[in-house]
C-alpha cells in the first residue's frame, strides 16, 4: 500500500453515566459529551478536528452511556462531516486502553496505519495533522501532546519528560505527589496498530498475576478484588509509565491553550477558548451587531440561528446563545451559556453564568457569578427550567432542574 | 411662637450623606429634611426657630437665608461650644427663646419626621394646663427605647422608664415638646438630658403631659429607618390624596418625581421613591425604594432598590444597586456593577462588584 493511501481512524472516549459526576447539575439532563460549548456539543470539537486529518476514515465514539443517547448525535454529524462516525458502547468501563482493545476489531476493519485516540474531556485546538506529521518522523508506537503548564498546576495532571532534542518520552507519572516536570499529558495521541500488542501484553500479565494469587493465600484473595480486573487497562499507569524511556512514545508540544473540562465552571471558560478560536478556523459562526438592527456585540459570540435577540439587547464577550432561546429588550449577557429554549425577560442581566435548558429569567433580575472557573461556587449554574422571578439576584449559586427563586440567593446549592 | 430645633453633631449616622452637607440640609422627600419640621411651625404661626447647633452654622444660615425671606420666619443659630446634652442647649438659647408673651415654645429634635400636629399639641397644652407637653408615639418594641408612663385618659406623665426589660407601656417620647417658658428654670448652663434629668421632675409635679402622636413617626437618623421613613412619610402623602405624587403607567405605589426630573421609556417605579431636581432616568431602568438626589443619572437598564443614591452620582447601564447600599455625593457605579449593601464614601469610582455589605473608603 502507498503512502497516500495510508488510512487513519480516531477513537473518541466519550466515558459514561457514572463518570462526569463533577458536572452535575447539568449533567443530569445531558450526556456529558454532548453538552454544548460555544453552540456545539463538546465532542463535536474533537470530531471537527479529526475532519483535518488527511484519509480519514472513520471516526469511533466509545464510552458506556447508552447506544439512544448518542444515536441523534452520531447519525447528524456523519452527515454533516461526511465522515462515517459510529458510536461503539463498552458492557462497562475498560479504561482508555481497555476502551480501545475491546474494539479492535472494528477498529482495525479499515486495516489503518494510524489510530489517534482523544479524551472527549479535553479542550484544545487538536493539532491532528501536525501530531501525525512528527509521530511518523519519530518513527515510535505512540506520539503523545503535551502542553506547559506552571508548575503549581502540574500535578493535577500526568507529568511527564522528554527529551528536549528527540522529544522521546523518558519518563511519566501521574499525578505525582512531588514536583517532576512542568510538561503534562494533554489526553490526546496517535498510535501505530502496535499499541494493540502493548495493551494485550498488560493485560494478559494481570491475568497471569491473578490465576498466580488466586491459587496462593487468603490474603493475596482480599487484594485481587482491589486490583483492577484483567481486562481494565489504563493508558496513562498502565501503557505511558512502562513503554517510557523504550523508544517507543514520543511528545509533541503544543503552543495552544488546552483545558480539562470536569466542571461547569470550566466548560465556560473552554466555551470561551472555543469561541476564540472561531475567529480563525470558523468566523462565520460569531455573530455580529451594533445595536440598530440587531443586537449589540462585544467580542466572540455565537447565537443560534434559531434563538431571538431584541436589538436593544447587548452581548458578548464569551457567551453562546443555543435554540430558541429569546432574549427580551435591554438584556446584557456577559460570559454566559445560554440553552435551549431559554427566556430571558426586559432588563435581566446574566453575567458568569450557565442557564440551563427552558429556564426562565425574569425583568430586571439577575443572575452572576464571580468568574472564578476553578471556585466550587465561582459560576452560577441554573439546572432546567428553573424560573428566576422579577428582580431576583441569584449570586454564586448552583440551582438544581425545577426549582423556582423568588427571593435572592448568593452562594448557596439550591436542591 | 418661637420654636427650638436641636440639631446636634456631625451626624455621624447618616455618613457617608452628612459628609457632603450638615444632616439637617440632606434631604428628605425631595426637600431638607429640617425644611419639613421649619414649615410645619410656620403654619402654626412659629415667628423664630432657633437652631441648637455645633457644627457648620454658617453653612447651615446660609442655606437658610432664601428660607427665611420665602417662608417670613426668622432663622438663628444657637452654637454649643461643647456638647451640652439635650436639654443645655435650651437654657444656651435661653434668651432667644424668652420674651414678653410668655407663650409656650415647641422644641424638636431634627432627625424626627411625622405629620408634625403642631396644632393639635397646642390645644393639647392649653386644655391640660401644665408646664409641658411632650408627643409620644406608640412601638412595637418598646424595651429599645424610652419608656413614657402615663395615664390614659388625661396624658398625665407618671414616670420615664429607660429601655424597660419588662413591659411598663408602649408608649416612647417621640422628640416633640411644647414647653412654657417656666421649664428654662429648671435647666442650668451645662450638659444636661431633658429625657433624665429634666421631665422626670416636672413630671414628679404632675406638670407633664403627654399626648399620643396621630399618624406616622420616624427617627431617620440612619439609613434603613430613612428608607422606611420615606414609605411612611409617601403613605401619608396618599392618604391625604397629595398630588405630589406621581401618576402614570411606568408609576407603582407612591412616588415622587422632582419636575426637573426626567424619566426614560420603558422604566417601572416605584413603590416609595423620591427623585430629586435635574435627575436622568434613563430607559429601562427599575426603582424601588430608594431615594434619588438632586443631580443623579441612572443609565439605562439599570436596577435599584433599597437604596440612597447621593447627589450626582451616576449608576452605570445594567448595574444593580441594592440592600441599603449608600452613595455619597458624587460616586459613579460603573456598567455592569452589582453593589449589595456598599457604602461609599464621596467621590469614589466603583469598578468591580461588592458583592456582602461592605464600607469603600
Amino acid at each position: 500500500m502507498g503512502i497516500s493511501d495510508e488510512k487513519v481512524v480516531a477513537v473518541i472516549m466519550v466515558g459514561g453515566p457514572t463518570k462526569g459526576t463533577r458536572f452535575r447539575p447539568l449533567s443530569l439532563n445531558i450526556p456529558k459529551p454532548l453538552f454544548p460549548l460555544a453552540g456545539q456539543p463538546m465532542v463535536h470539537h474533537p470530531i471537527s478536528a479529526c475532519k483535518r486529518i488527511p484519509n480519514l476514515a472513520q471516526i469511533y465514539l466509545v464510552g458506556f452511556y447508552e447506544e439512544r443517547e448518542f444515536a441523534m448525535y452520531v447519525s447528524s454529524i456523519s452527515t454533516e462531516l461526511r465522515v462515517p462516525v459510529r458510536y461503539l458502547r463498552e458492557d462497562k468501563p475498560h479504561g482508555s486502553a481497555g476502551g480501545l482493545y475491546n474494539f479492535r476489531d472494528l477498529i482495525m476493519e479499515d486495516n489503518p496505519s494510524h489510530i489517534f485516540l482523544l479524551n472527549c474531556d479535553v479542550c484544545c485546538s487538536f493539532p491532528l495533522p501536525e501530531m501525525l506529521e512528527a509521530h511518523k518522523r519519530y518513527g515510535g508506537m505512540g506520539t503523545i501532546l503535551v502542553i506547559k503548564v506552571s508548575a503549581e498546576s502540574a500535578s493535577e495532571f500526568g507529568e511527564l519528560v522528554a527529551d528536549p532534542v528527540t522529544n522521546e518520552l523518558l519518563h511519566y507519572t501521574e499525578k505525582p505527589e512531588t514536583f517532576v516536570s512542568d510538561r503534562i499529558n494533554c489526553g490526546v495521541y496517535v498510535f501505530t496498530p502496535d499499541i494493540f500488542t502493548a495493551i494485550q501484553g498488560v493485560s494478559s500479565q494481570r491475568k497471569d498475576r491473578a490465576n498466580l494469587r488466586r491459587l496462593s493465600s487468603f490474603e493475596a484473595l482480599q487484594s485481587a478484588t482491589r486490583n483492577p480486573p484483567s481486562d481494565f487497562v489504563r493508558l496513562d499507569q498502565d501503557i505511558l509509565t512502562p513503554f517510557a524511556g523504550k523508544k517507543k512514545l514520543y511528545t509533541y508540544e503544543t503552543m495552544d491553550f488546552w483545558e480539562q473540562i470536569k466542571t461547569p465552571g470550566k466548560s465556560l471558560k473552554c466555551s470561551g477558548l472555543y469561541l476564540a478560536q472561531f475567529r480563525f478556523t470558523s468566523p462565520n459562526l460569531l455573530a455580529s451587531g451594533d445595536g440598530t438592527k440587531s443586537a449589540t456585540i462585544i467580542g466572540d459570540v455565537n447565537i443560534h440561528p434559531s434563538a431571538k435577540v431584541h436589538p436593544s439587547a447587548k452581548i458578548g464577550p464569551n457567551v453562546s446563545i443555543s435554540a430558541n432561546a429569546r432574549i427580551g429588550a435591554g438584556v446584557r449577557l456577559i460570559s454566559c451559556i445560554i440553552l435551549d429554549g431559554v427566556e430571558i425577560m426586559e432588563n435581566a442581566v446574566v453575567f458568569h453564568a450557565i442557564v440551563g435548558w427552558k429556564s426562565s429569567i425574569g425583568k430586571w433580575s439577575r443572575v452572576q457569578a464571580e468568574g472564578d472557573h476553578k471556585a466550587k461556587l465561582g459560576i452560577t449554574i441554573l439546572g432546567e427550567a428553573v424560573t428566576v422571578e422579577d428582580e431576583v439576584v441569584v449570586t454564586n449559586s448552583i440551582v438544581l432542574p425545577h426549582k423556582t427563586l423568588n427571593v435572592s440567593v448568593q452562594d448557596e446549592i439550591l436542591l | 411662637m418661637k420654636a427650638l430645633i436641636l440639631v446636634g453633631g456631625f451626624g455621624t449616622r447618616l455618613r457617608p450623606l452628612t459628609l457632603s452637607v450638615p444632616k439637617p440640609l440632606v434631604e428628605f422627600a425631595n426637600k431638607p429634611m429640617i425644611l419639613h419640621q421649619i414649615e410645619a411651625l410656620k403654619a402654626v404661626g412659629v415667628t423664630e426657630v432657633v437652631l441648637a447647633i455645633n457644627y457648620q452654622p454658617e453653612v447651615m444660615l446660609n442655606f437658610l437665608k432664601e428660607f427665611e425671606t420665602k417662608l417670613g420666619i426668622t432663622i438663628t443659630c444657637s452654637q454649643e461650644t461643647e456638647p451640652l446634652g439635650t436639654a443645655g442647649p435650651l437654657a444656651l438659647a435661653r434668651d432667644k427663646l424668652v420674651d414678653e408673651s410668655g407663650e409656650p415654645f415647641f422644641v424638636l429634635n431634627s432627625d424626627v419626621i411625622s405629620e408634625y400636629p403642631f396644632k393639635e399639641m397646642i390645644e393639647f397644652h392649653k386644655a391640660h394646663g401644665g408646664e409641658a407637653s411632650i408627643m409620644v408615639t406608640k412601638v412595637d418594641e418598646p424595651s429599645k427605647y424610652g419608656v413614657v408612663v402615663m395615664e390614659e385618659s388625661t396624658g398625665q406623665v407618671d414616670k420615664f422608664v429607660e429601655k424597660p426589660k419588662l413591659f411598663v407601656g408602649n408608649k416612647i417620647n417621640a422628640g416633640i415638646y411644647l414647653l412654657n417658658p417656666s421649664v428654662l428654670d429648671r435647666i442650668e448652663l451645662r450638659p444636661t438630658s431633658i429625657e433624665k434629668e429634666v421631665f422626670p421632675k416636672i413630671a414628679a409635679e404632675k406638670k407633664l403631659y403627654a399626648m399620643v402622636l396621630p399618624g406616622f413617626w420616624m427617627d431617620i437618623g440612619q439609613p434603613r429607618d430613612y428608607i422606611t421613613g420615606l414609605r411612611l412619610y409617601l403613605d401619608s402623602l396618599r392618604k391625604k390624596a397629595s398630588p405630589k405624587l406621581a401618576t402614570g403607567p411606568n408609576v407603582v405605589g407612591n412616588v415622587l418625581v422632582h419636575e426637573t426630573a426626567k424619566i426614560g421609556e420603558g422604566c417601572l417605579i416605584g413603590p416609595d421613591v423620591a427623585i430629586g431636581p435635574g435627575c436622568v432616568v434613563e430607559s429601562g431602568v427599575r426603582l424601588s425604594r430608594c431615594t434619588v438626589m438632586r443631580g443623579v443619572r441612572i443609565k439605562k437598564h439599570a436596577c435599584i432598590s433599597s437604596s440612597i443614591i447621593g447627589w450626582h452620582s451616576t449608576v452605570g447601564q445594567w448595574a444593580r444597586v441594592e440592600n441599603m447600599t449608600i452613595l455619597g455625593e458624587d460616586v459613579h457605579v460603573c456598567d455592569e456593577i452589582y453593589s449589595n449593601g456598599g457604602v461609599v464614601l464621596p467621590h469614589k469610582e466603583i469598578k468591580s462588584s461588592i458583592l456582602k455589605p461592605e464600607i469603600v473608603m
